[in-house]
């Protein structure tokens, strides 16, 4: 078995006065991609944004790296080596493409900027739409932008969530493939609707229904699983 | 023709003080929502202990220096004990803001005495040039120079430095920006440290050019820089120096022409653009 | 049951408040006490107007001087044209309600859809505009000089103007009970809470932020023209923000929100800014007595938000249903003990 990277235990989150996740676990291990499935509504993106500590978890714990992180303020999350996609995308609309890669650098070593290298190589339409503001860009760029300016960093997990959201079949598959690319290295924790592609790049699966995780496995089992598809994505 | 000159001169010259505090207003604002009523002291501040330095050393430059040490530290203090314990509250946040103006405000007067405190134009920038029928007072043309020097700094350090990417990344999504790994709060405390210098720079700059300083004066000029952060957009930059020149030029020509209507004209033009164009006029929508 | 008696307890308290306050002027012989209660009550009239705004649909207004003003200037104006009687005085008062009314109302239409920010602003903004009206409209209100005035001689009794101005308080004070105990009033707290919310269940907030502050304007205004008679004086210091600032102050040290609240802040305010500027003659840093209470309202608004009354009210509830909870415990205990 690898090595456990993320781990979420009972995690309990109120948003003003809702209890929107009451019971959440799973665990993400180096070098896989786990899976978030569910319905709308289930407590996914808010799963993830209780990791990056934006809407802090009330209790439970959440270990990245054999530390406990729930406490800790966003930005401290995110320097502890933790890259976010969030399901808007979060492009800083006015600054050009080179400069939202830019803001998300931490270190300018060389090091990054190879990491820079790669992932234009992995998105040759950011490279060429370099000096354009990133408000300009279409839904898939904008997509390509934001996993681009999460990798920039040596992050050892990338949250993203729901990176098929809104674009066309070509583009999805083009997003699922730098995806699986990127995977080589990097963990991945990824939120995503459509199941066709969560069954080809997931290496297991953390089912959530009503804020609670109620299902973890591997993908394989899921796949094979129609009664559990049925019940929980209205599929199969 | 001389009158139209002397006029736009009169007005940039204004506007170039009101944007050295609409500029802190607005990027405060912009970044961390949050209207800080008290901003108005702060240039107050700059002014009285500056020109109190300028009295005693008979430097005009030292006492600008001291002006901005005093914005720096009372912008620090400011936001670590008025803003940071009501921040994301709107209703506490304006009324505590307003209160520290009138404390602030009050506390010149215990400090420097109630009367006001005539100011001198420094020698070499006394006097006016003469051309032809125009006259052209320096201590103007120093200030209307003086804005647009800061004016290009800030521009230059907004758009091509890491911090000042910051800065604009934050505006339009701090989330995001947090969610990158930078702490938000040590920006926004140089954010308003700076914003807090640039305030106190133009009460020191505005004091020769009035010829006395007050206590009142903070939370008059206030106003008006609340006036250009509105006309301007809340957030923007930019906006906020093309708002300023136009309040500074209205201000200044209704002033010969209408007085009556002179503080008139700048609240109907706000009122206009929040009832119709609250987003500003210089500034697209947020995306 | 409980609650029942809860409310005829406050009942009782206020009677005996009343009875004192109708008593006070007979048995203490002192024209300053009377003076400064009449001015107590004025600005508790004025501090219950900004309650409605601040306490009850959480706008922060820095106006609302301007309806002050407007009250006081109607009155002033009137009784200086034509003769000070009591029907000119009355007549006086209901032009300036009529004209608070028409001003806060248009202001309203016009700021409440903004944010309480921008709210603010405006109203800042639009008071500093009319009290420069006023400063410079000499021909009628004579600038910051100001005029004097005579008031209707039944009010140079200053015992007569005492019960008069008390009469006001208390008419207003349950006016303005039923008012925010209205289902109007329930509404503006709702909007308070949660103004989105109030609006997706379909009520136009607008419309109740404006009503709002029409009642708020309108009794400010009356606040002013008492004010006014008081002094048999009227400078442009009537507009200015210190009225605003001192209306604030009183409401947020009283208790935002409890019409109580606003009362006792003013008593607090006025026999304060009384000691204090008596101890100036001695120690001249009392003079900018503004310092301490700008200092105080900023330590309230950090760690005391609900002010005296609502901290009152607070500790009570809190031990009461501590108290409750004994009760209860005690009684199982009982059950427990029963074979």
């Amino acid at each position: 078995m690898m090595e456990s990277l993320l781990k979420l235990h009972n995690i309990q989150t109120h948003i003003g006065q809702f209890h929107i996740l009451q019971g959440i676990q799973f665990e993400a291990r180096v070098g896989e991609v786990s899976v978030l499935l569910g319905r709308n509504g289930a407590g996914k993106t808010t799963t993830l944004k209780t990791i990056m500590g934006l809407t802090p978890a009330s209790s439970g714990s959440i270990t990245f790296l054999n530390e406990e992180i729930s406490k800790k303020p966003t930005y401290e999350i995110a320097n502890t080596g933790i890259g976010y996609v969030p399901e808007d995308q979060g492009i800083f609309a006015q600054l050009t493409v080179e400069e939202n890669i830019k803001v998300a650098m931490r270190k300018e070593t060389s090091e990054a900027f190879e990491r820079q290298e790669y992932v234009l190589t992995l998105f040759p339409d950011l490279k060429k739409f370099w000096k354009k503001a990133g408000g300009n860009l279409s839904g898939g760029q904008k997509q390509m932008l934001a996993m681009a300016r999460a990798f920039v960093n040596d992050s050892k997990l990338l949250l993203i969530d729901e990176p098929s959201k809104g674009l066309a079949p070509i583009v999805v598959e083009k997003v699922m493939e730098a995806i699986m690319e990127m995977k080589k290295r990097t963990t991945i924790v990824l939120v995503e609707q459509n199941f066709f592609m969560a069954s080809r790049i997931g290496d297991t699966f953390t089912l959530i229904d009503d804020g609670r995780t109620v299902h973890t496995g591997a993908m394989n089992e899921l796949i094979s699983d129609d009664a559990m598809k049925h019940k929980y994505l209205g599929i199969g | 023709m001389d009158l139209l000159i002397s006029l736009i001169i009169n007005g940039l010259a204004t506007g170039m003080l009101i944007f050295l505090l609409a500029a802190g207003l607005t990027l405060i604002f912009g970044l961390m929502d949050v209207l800080n009523f008290s901003h108005g002291g702060l240039f107050v501040w700059g002014a009285y202990t500056g020109v109190f330095t300028y009295i005693i050393t008979e430097s005009f430059i030292v006492g600008i220096m001291v002006a901005i040490l005093t914005g720096m530290v009372l912008g620090f203090l400011m936001e670590k004990l008025i803003i940071t314990p009501v921040y994301g509250n709107h209703v506490q946040q304006i009324l505590i803001t307003l209160g520290f103006m009138l404390v602030l405000q009050e506390m010149i007067k215990v400090v420097f005495g109630p009367n006001a405190i005539p100011v001198k134009v420094p020698d070499y920038l006394a006097g006016s040039w003469e051309m032809g029928e125009v006259i052209i007072i320096k201590y103007r043309i120093f200030i209307i120079v003086v804005g647009f020097i800061v004016f290009g700094v800030f521009h230059y350090i907004l758009t091509h430095t890491k911090i000042g990417l910051i800065v604009r990344a934050g505006v339009m999504n701090k989330e995001m920006v947090q969610a990158l790994g930078i702490n938000i709060k040590k920006v926004f405390l140089f954010v308003f440290m700076t914003g807090a210098a640039l305030a106190a720079i133009g009460g020191m700059l505005m004091a020769p050019y009035s010829g006395s300083i007050y206590a009142e004066m903070g939370m008059e000029f206030a106003i008006l820089g609340f006036i250009v952060v509105v006309i301007g957009g809340m957030g923007s930059f930019s906006g906020s120096l093309l708002a300023a020149i136009l309040v500074g030029l209205a201000g200044s020509f209704m002033a010969y022409y209408i007085p009556f209507l002179s503080l008139a004209v700048n609240m109907i033009l706000m009122a206009i653009v929040l009832i119709f164009r609250p987003q500003g006029l210089f500034r697209m929508a947020k995306e | 049951m409980k609650t029942s008696n809860l409310v005829s307890k406050y009942h009782v308290l206020f009677l005996i408040i009343l009875l004192f306050l109708i008593a006070f002027p007979f048995v203490a012989d002192s024209r300053t006490l009377t003076i400064l209660f009449t001015q107590i009550f004025i600005f508790s009239i004025l501090a219950m107007s900004y309650d409605i705004l601040l306490g009850y649909t959480g706008i922060v207004s820095f106006g609302h001087a301007m309806f002050f003003g407007i009250g006081a200037y109607a009155t002033a104006i009137l009784l200086n044209t034509f003769e000070p009687t009591i029907g000119v005085f009355i007549g006086s008062i209901a032009v300036g309600i009529v004209l608070s009314g028409f001003v806060s109302f248009l202001v309203g239409l016009l700021t409440l859809r903004l944010k309480s920010h921008f709210f603010a602003m405006l109203t800042l903004a639009i008071s500093g505009l009319l009290l420069v009206v006023a400063e410079k409209w000499r021909t009628v209100t004579k600038g910051n000089d100001g005029f004097t005035f005579r008031a209707p001689d039944i009010f140079k009794d200053r015992i007569v103007f005492y019960f008069c101005v008390l009469a006001c308080l208390v008419i207003v004070f349950l006016i303005l009970r039923r008012f925010v105990q209205s289902p109007l009033g329930r509404l503006l707290i709702a909007v308070r809470e949660n103004e989105q919310r109030t609006r997706s269940l379909g009520f136009k907030t607008l419309h109740y932020k404006v009503i709002a502050s029409v009642v708020a304007g309108v009794i400010a205004s009356l606040a002013g023209s008492l004010y006014a008679v008081s002094l048999r004086f009227v400078n442009t210091s009537v507009m200015a923000m210190d009225i605003t600032l001192d209306a604030l102050l009183m409401t947020i040290i009283g208790g935002v929100g409890t019409l109580v609240g606003p009362i006792v802040g003013s008593v607090v305010i006025e026999f304060a800014q009384h000691y204090l500027s008596g101890l100036a003659r001695d120690f001249p840093i009392f003079e900018r007595w503004i310092i301490f209470f700008g200092i105080i309202y900023i330590l309230a608004v950090i760690f005391f938000p609900k002010g005296i009354v609502g901290s009152i009210l607070q500790a009570l509830s809190k031990w009461k249903s501590k108290h409750e909870d004994r009760k209860i415990f005690a009684l199982e205990k009982d059950k427990e003990h029963s074979p």
